[in-house]
């Protein structure tokens, strides 16, 4: 980004620069312009196509479970034993003879189109992911429709922006607003998925892509409310938090969610490799095998573990089971989810995330209302925090966990439970569990795409850290008198700085100097020239690599103060900021 | 760069991308419509699902087989979510099977929904009942009888004010109970049926004044009414009003009501041993009085007596020794000498009445009678 005055702008070396690196072509802008209109447009339609998209992916699932499993609550035991048994075997025949790509839950598989494949993701793997994942939770699964569908809106995405031939860089981004808009439709709650693809798939803001994304979950979920009503996923109960001491109780939660998310990756990490390299024959059966045991956690009493489990939660928010049912259940659901997924059965982790941290939620604040009785209480505040407390420990997304709650709910007065619990739930996690799912599934899948939590943290050198104190002297353009008494006394460096009026900044050399003294006595304004020399100048909070710009093409860039153009803050040349980096990769 | 230079560059985007949104929305019109039709199919087989399941629920419910009804109308639930009958339902089955936390759990989200429903609250007054929380189900009762119902809405608020008086009445808080009961006279119709049972009530909540004009109220389109009469005997009986409740009392025990009959000879007798009663000639009254004075006597020496009563003898030996220096001078001649005998006699009586009625269990007819009307004469 360039510091220059407007006025020197048009002259200034620099300017040239950026017209230089256009192209030199106002053709060539008004395409890019053209193009970045045309993008927020077709943001649009991915987000409309994926919002019918993912209709049609929950009346599959519901038509699946009532096929499958039977339109009551209640099932025989032989159903939920063979049910979730056989059709574990076809969607394994299915993923490992048509839809390899479907295995999962299809958040780090839209990275990877993001990061390695410029955006491609086949439209077969959208169609895979549809009929394999409608299957496994229409049998029973421990998954959830949400990762599912962000990876069903970014394949459409894909293959709309192949077809319409667009840019390299367009392609890239088109994967994430099609991610945006399916997460936003199973969600039906557009600032979370908005939120959880920045955090998550792109891990940074930029201004070019968050226009799109927004548009694309906000038409998807209009979509979906167009079908479904504007009803939330779950009936909101009264929320409240009466009095500030049950903070604590909500800090306990934050501890237990924290405790829980671990228990949860640390499965998943130790027990996915292992399914996958254990014998090929067995990649038929596993799926089936984890059918059967849910059926059998199922059978033995807590058939709540079956499917995505959206029923269960809003029940539990309306406290219609006892605490230490809900607890059992929780611990459950991590059982069943681990089975599900370890299995490489298609489907997502958002809805048992959801489902373990309503269970934990609902069962403390049942816990701390038979201890303390005379305490009030809402089972429904309790849930909702606890379902952020499980996005916080175990997606790891503190800044989504938060809104998802608020946005659930429809209510800020949460908002202080919510921070407690999931702060709790987020520190814990990340002490006794270093490395984010989402990136122990990548590298577990061979694959080596950037860690989003390490970039979030990640420290990043700034001018600051490369800058030296300003040298002496700085000349002022207007004093010529004092030029050459420099000169003279020897001790003047081999470039010095030199301060423009009413702004700005330049260099010269010890013989540029000698030869403009000399100029000037033929009565040449050396101002004058000066100005046609400006330097681009930073500031000391900028990032070094905007450095990296400037330093080959100028000796000495100075560093300015943001407040006072004039006032030297520092100065920087190549050698410096080279000499940073190269400390830094030491580090 | 020229104008039309300019042109040229942005022609073939020109050309592209009308055709490419025009068939973008095409597309999106014809999934559109495509979805639609799905949805429909979808919504009808939800819409049949959740009846099949609710009307299930319903004859379970009807046939109090409230566990099925409860799998029945979570089931029903579960393609309706936000159906209003239905959670109304899976609550009353819940209720019904007194699991009163998760029904009140449904109620109470039924509650913020229709605040003003009549059913809802009722519900909830009954789990608030089952549970013992007098509190919320004074509440809830009052919500209810002053809610909106569906239908017939005096028959329901009369219903639910009927069986928030009853549950007044056994949690004994009579003075609530006599205003509902108030309140609900006040709007009866000519049915005796209603007159009838308001009169019990008022009975309960010992408003015998009330309870002996409702009884009037349903005798005046049946004469014969056996529980009236006996309901306005009772109540006259317990006013103090012994002719009336003769009365009544007698027209009960002709039309077969024996249960009357020992109420009815006490009133004969209040009538009969009153040596107070008004146009009484001096002769009957100290007959009257020195009939009394026997039966207390005996009634002391009965209570006196060793026997299964351990009376503490401090108590009654005052009296006794009254009695028995009185009992010389009650003769005829004595009393038609000294007309103040005959009242210093009843007094002694009624002494004893009350003494032995407290401390010495069941007695006779006549005791009672006398008991009734020292009560009778004390406020004079």
């Amino acid at each position: 980004m360039t510091n220059l005055q407007s006025g020197a702008l048009a002259e200034s070396p620099l300017a040239q620069d950026v017209d230089a690196e256009t192209g030199s072509s106002s053709s060539l802008l008004g395409s890019v312009f053209r193009e970045d209109r045309f993008f927020l447009v077709l943001s649009v339609f991915i987000g409309v196509f994926s919002g019918l998209a993912v209709v049609c992916f929950r009346f599959a699932i519901d038509w699946c479970r009532i096929y499958i499993l039977g339109s009551g609550v209640q099932l025989s035991t032989v159903r939920l034993l063979v049910a979730p048994t056989v059709t574990g075997l076809i969607i394994a025949f299915l993923v490992i003879h048509f839809f390899p790509r479907a295995r999962g839950s299809g958040v780090n598989q839209t990275k990877a189109a993001l990061f390695i494949y410029n955006g491609y993701i086949p439209i077969r793997t959208a169609i895979g992911k549809f009929i394999t994942a409608a299957l496994a939770m229409g049998s029973g699964q421990s998954l959830g429709p949400e990762d599912p569908s962000l990876q069903i809106g970014a394949a459409l995405a894909s293959a709309i922006g192949r077809r319409l031939r667009l840019s390299r860089d367009r392609m890239r981004l088109i994967a994430p607003v099609g991610a945006a808009a399916g997460l936003a439709a199973a969600f039906n709650a557009p600032i979370s998925a908005v939120l959880f693809v920045i955090e998550e798939v792109i891990g940074r803001w930029t201004a070019g892509i968050l226009g799109s994304v927004v548009l694309a979950a906000v038409s998807s979920v209009v979509v979906l409310r167009w079908f479904f009503g504007s009803e939330a996923l779950f009936r909101i109960p009264t929320v409240q938090m009466k009095q500030p001491s049950e903070l604590i109780a909500y800090a306990i939660l934050g501890i237990i969610g924290g405790l829980g998310s671990v228990a949860l990756s640390s499965g998943i990490t130790y027990l996915r490799p292992r399914c996958r390299q254990a014998p090929e024959w067995t990649q038929y059966f596993q799926p089936a095998l984890a059918g059967l045991l849910i059926g059998v956690i199922a059978a033995l009493g807590a058939p709540q573990v079956m499917g995505a489990g959206y029923t269960y939660m809003d029940e539990a928010m309306h406290g219609q089971f006892t605490w230490q049912f809900l607890a059992i259940l929780a611990v459950l659901k991590i059982v069943a989810t681990l089975l599900s997924f370890v299995s490489g059965t298609p489907g997502g982790m958002f809805a048992p995330t959801l489902f373990i941290g309503c269970m934990f939620g609902a069962a403390v604040g049942g816990a701390q209302h038979a201890i303390f009785p005379h305490l009030p209480w809402s089972p429904g505040t309790y849930a909702l925090v606890g379902m952020g407390v499980l996005f916080a420990g175990f997606l790891r997304v503190p800044m989504t966990s938060v809104f998802m709650v608020l946005e659930v709910s429809g209510n800020y007065s949460i908002i202080l439970p919510v921070i407690v619990a999931n702060t709790f739930a987020y520190v814990i996690s990340r002490t006794l569990q270093p490395n984010a799912i989402f990136d122990i599934l990548t590298r577990q899948d061979g694959l080596d795409l950037p860690s989003m939590e390490e970039q979030r943290e990640e420290n990043i050198l700034r001018i600051e850290d490369a800058m030296r104190s300003s040298p002496e002297p700085i000349l002022d353009a207007e004093e010529l008198a004092g030029w050459s008494a420099h000169l003279a006394d020897g001790s003047m460096p081999d470039v010095l700085l030199v301060r423009l009026h009413p702004s700005g900044w330049s260099s010269i050399t010890r013989a540029e100097l000698q030869s403009l003294i000399d100029e000037d006595k033929d009565g040449i304004d050396p101002a004058a020239r000066f100005a046609e020399r400006q330097l681009p100048f930073l500031h000391p909070d900028q990032p070094l690599e905007v450095a990296l710009r400037y330093v080959d093409r100028w000796p000495l860039i100075p560093v300015v103060s943001r407040a006072d153009f004039s006032k030297l803050e520092g100065v920087v040349t190549e050698h410096d900021v080279l000499e940073r980096y190269r400390d830094f990769a030491g580090e | 760069m020229s104008k039309e230079h300019k042109w040229l560059d942005l022609q073939p985007y020109l050309r592209r991308e009308p055709i490419t949104l025009a068939l973008l929305t095409g597309l999106a019109i014809v999934l559109f419509a495509a979805v639609t039709g799905i949805a429909r199919l979808y919504q009808a087989q939800e819409d049949a699902l959740a009846e099949r399941w609710s009307s299930r629920g319903a004859d379970d419910l009807k046939a109090a087989n409230y566990a099925a009804a409860v799998v029945d109308f979570r089931t029903s639930l579960l393609y309706a979510r936000d159906d209003y009958s239905y959670q109304l339902n899976l609550a009353l089955a819940l209720v019904g099977e007194n699991r009163f936390d998760e029904a009140e759990a449904y109620l109470e989200n039924l509650w913020e929904l229709q605040p003003e429903n009549g059913l809802v609250n009722l519900e909830l007054a009954r789990v608030a009942v089952a549970r013992k929380q007098a509190g919320r189900a004074i509440r809830y009762y009052n919500n209810a009888i002053y809610a909106v119902w569906p239908g017939g809405q005096d028959a329901e608020r009369r219903a639910t004010r009927l069986e928030f008086i009853n549950y007044l009445l056994r949690t004994d808080a009579k003075a609530q109970a006599d205003s509902q009961l108030i309140a609900m006279a006040g709007n009866l119709n000519d049915d005796p049926k209603q007159h009838e049972q308001a009169g019990q009530l008022f009975l309960q909540a010992q408003d015998y004044q009330r309870a002996l004009d409702q009884f009037r109220l349903a005798l005046r389109r049946d004469r014969r009414n056996q529980e009236a009469l006996a309901g306005a005997g009772d109540a006259a009986f317990k006013l103090g009003e012994y002719a009336q409740a003769e009365h009544y009392l007698e027209a009960a025990v002709d039309n077969g009501d024996k249960t009357e009959e020992s109420q009815l000879r006490i009133a004969r007798l209040v009538i009969e041993m009153d040596p107070f009663r008004q146009q009484i000639s001096t002769a009957d009254r100290d007959r009257i009085a020195l009939d009394a004075f026997g039966a207390a006597g005996a009634r002391l020496q009965a209570c006196t007596a060793p026997g299964p009563f351990n009376v503490p003898a401090a108590t009654l030996v005052s009296l006794t020794q009254d009695w028995t220096s009185l009992k010389p001078q009650m003769t005829e001649q004595q009393l038609r000498r000294n007309p103040d005998l005959a009242s210093t006699a009843m007094q002694l009586v009624f002494d004893i009445e009350h003494q032995t009625s407290g401390l010495c269990g069941s007695s006779t007819d006549t005791d009672n009678a006398l008991l009734l009307i020292s009560n009778m004469h004390q406020g004079m």
